[in-house]
């Protein structure tokens, strides 16, 4: 037997700060976006309206609601409550005022962009500083703690790797290595830190909300060497420029996330809950879109075009499976906070409505295929080079991220 | 009395829903003992759904309240969550598994 209460509950003005403020970066960012298109379609990336846009994106959006996240669900997850909750507060507060900072720095004035980028490199370092103290205290680590714990070293990694770009930028040391961190800053942002992040949360959340029992953690096991080991020998790729070797470590990844999708596939099928959510489904698809986005890379790597590939590649592997992955558990993840801060004490008093009475799942779908339809558009418009093209995608896509964040405050109104 | 009282509590559980599933953690099956002693002090013996379910605390404060605040005889509840049976969608009502679409 065990106590009755777990005790290991967050603040729930934690996670919530995080989630509404990311929101508020990503429709920034998409806004930012829209008035980009004669540069993007000219494949002008470096510019400081598209550096602010990609930062507030992954850095204001996508990390942020990972941080949200991760502090509602490791206490849930890992059975240990978050190291210094007051800590936490500082972390966002530092984190916060250094992406917006950052963003804004970067688009009016890029010169001076290197105080809030510290700002901000210092909240997530806090951010990464809070989640080893509170996983160290776990009683008892399992696999989940070796995917979540890898994921937190590729972040420290990515970061890293981010800091010796700059430094290799003025200084010029490392120079013939640039190219190199370069790559292996996207990778480990991307493919190490996100996709460890959720295939280590999905194990947790893909059984909780399809209500799924007595299924073999195994694959889960076999998962982690490819996967972890797909990542290190691609980066090793990247510095000694070898073609073979970067074909081998996307076979090996495309090979680690074929058993997840695999293993999650065996999860499902001893499920109780037959008729599962949308925005949960949408998560599933997620999934599924990540490994073909996996083979797709390791073909191109067969046949020698990884490297004109790799750019439309990403782009589909941060939309239609980072973010879209975030997306869906988001729909989740907003209406038990809000049920936990207003019902909680109410239960079992008077009737208190279930999560699904708080988000409406059904609204999620014209919001998912507005995504789908704005990201293809996108796409498409880059490759035939039609400005407007682009901004009737970008228009979709914002307006969907607009319903997105609608649907999100809305939760707070139940 | 201890029945009366049993069944009083049975009815006063179908109060606390879990609030994933939208049912009562009695029509889910989730309640495994109900016990009253002489003082009628209650203890409850139940389960969850799903290990580190993070409702887990939540449902448990109102399996509490649903007793003490609405049972006058009542003062005192302790809950102790077990693992061990472990919970299946046999121990569901038909109420829940047709909610649920499982169909017998």
């Amino acid at each position: 037997m065990v106590p009755s209460a777990s005790g290991n509950e967050t603040n729930i003005k934690l996670p919530f700060s995080f989630i509404f403020v990311s929101m508020i970066a990503l429709m920034a960012s998409q806004i930012l976006l829209l008035f980009q298109g004669d540069f993007l379609i000219v494949g002008q990336f470096r510019v400081p309206g598209i550096w602010s846009a990609a930062h507030l994106f992954i850095l204001g959006w996508a990390l942020m609601i990972a941080m949200g996240a991760m502090y509602q669900l490791v206490p849930v997850a890992f059975l240990t409550p978050i190291w210094n909750e007051k800590f936490g507060f500082i972390q966002f507060g530092v984190t916060a005022i250094g992406t917006f900072a950052f963003a804004h720095f970067l688009f009016h004035d890029p010169q001076n962009a290197l105080i809030p980028g510290i700002i901000t490199l210092i909240g997530i370092l806090m951010f990464l500083f809070q989640m080893f103290m509170t996983l160290r205290k776990q009683a008892k680590p399992n696999i989940l703690t070796l995917y979540v714990g890898t994921a937190l070293v590729c972040l420290l990694l990515t970061i890293g790797l981010g800091i010796t770009m700059l430094y290799s930028m003025k200084s010029g040391a490392a120079a013939d290595q640039y190219f190199a961190i370069f790559k292996s800053h996207l990778l480990l942002g991307t493919a190490g830190w996100f996709t460890m992040l959720i295939f280590g949360f999905s194990y947790k959340m893909v059984p909780m909300f399809s209500l799924s029992h007595g299924y073999s953690m195994k694959p889960s096991k076999f998962v982690y060497p490819f996967y972890a080991g797909g990542l290190l020998v691609a980066i090793i790729s990247f510095f000694i420029d070898s073609n073979i070797a970067l074909t081998v470590g996307l076979l090996l990844q495309l090979i680690g996330f074929s058993i997840f999708i695999y293993h999650i596939s065996i999860i499902l099928k001893k499920r109780v809950k037959k008729k599962l959510d949308r925005s949960f489904t949408f998560a599933l698809i997620a999934i599924l879109s990540g490994g073909l986005i996996h083979l797709a890379a390791f073909i191109t790597a067969v046949f020698g075009v990884f490297h004109k590939a790799v750019g439309p590649l990403l782009m589909m592997y941060l939309f239609f499976w980072i973010a879209f992955s975030i997306i869906g558990y988001l729909y989740k993840i907003v209406p038990f906070l809000w049920w936990t801060a207003k019902y909680s004490k109410e239960i079992g008093k008077k009737d208190v409505p279930a999560l699904k009475d708080m988000v409406n799942d059904r609204a999620s779908t014209p919001v998912f295929a507005c995504l789908v339809i704005g990201i293809i558009g996108v796409a498409l418009s880059l490759f035939i080079g039609s400005e407007a093209l682009f901004i009737s995608g970008q228009l979709i896509f914002t307006i969907a991220c607009f319903l997105l964040c609608i649907a999100i405050a809305k939760v707070v109104t139940k | 009395m201890s029945s009366a009282l049993k069944e009083k509590i049975i009815e006063e559980l179908e109060l606390v829903i879990d609030p994933e599933l939208g049912i009562d953690v009695v029509n889910l099956g989730l309640i495994y003992e109900v016990n009253i002693n002489e003082e009628n002090d209650v203890h409850i013996v139940m389960t969850m759904t799903s290990m580190g379910c993070p409702m887990a605390g939540q449902i448990v404060g109102g399996v509490k309240s649903a007793i003490v605040d609405n049972i006058t005889e009542i003062s005192k509840v302790d809950v102790d969550i077990v693992w061990s049976p472990p919970w299946t969608k046999d121990r569901m009502s038909r109420y829940a598994q047709l909610a649920l679409g499982i169909h017998r």
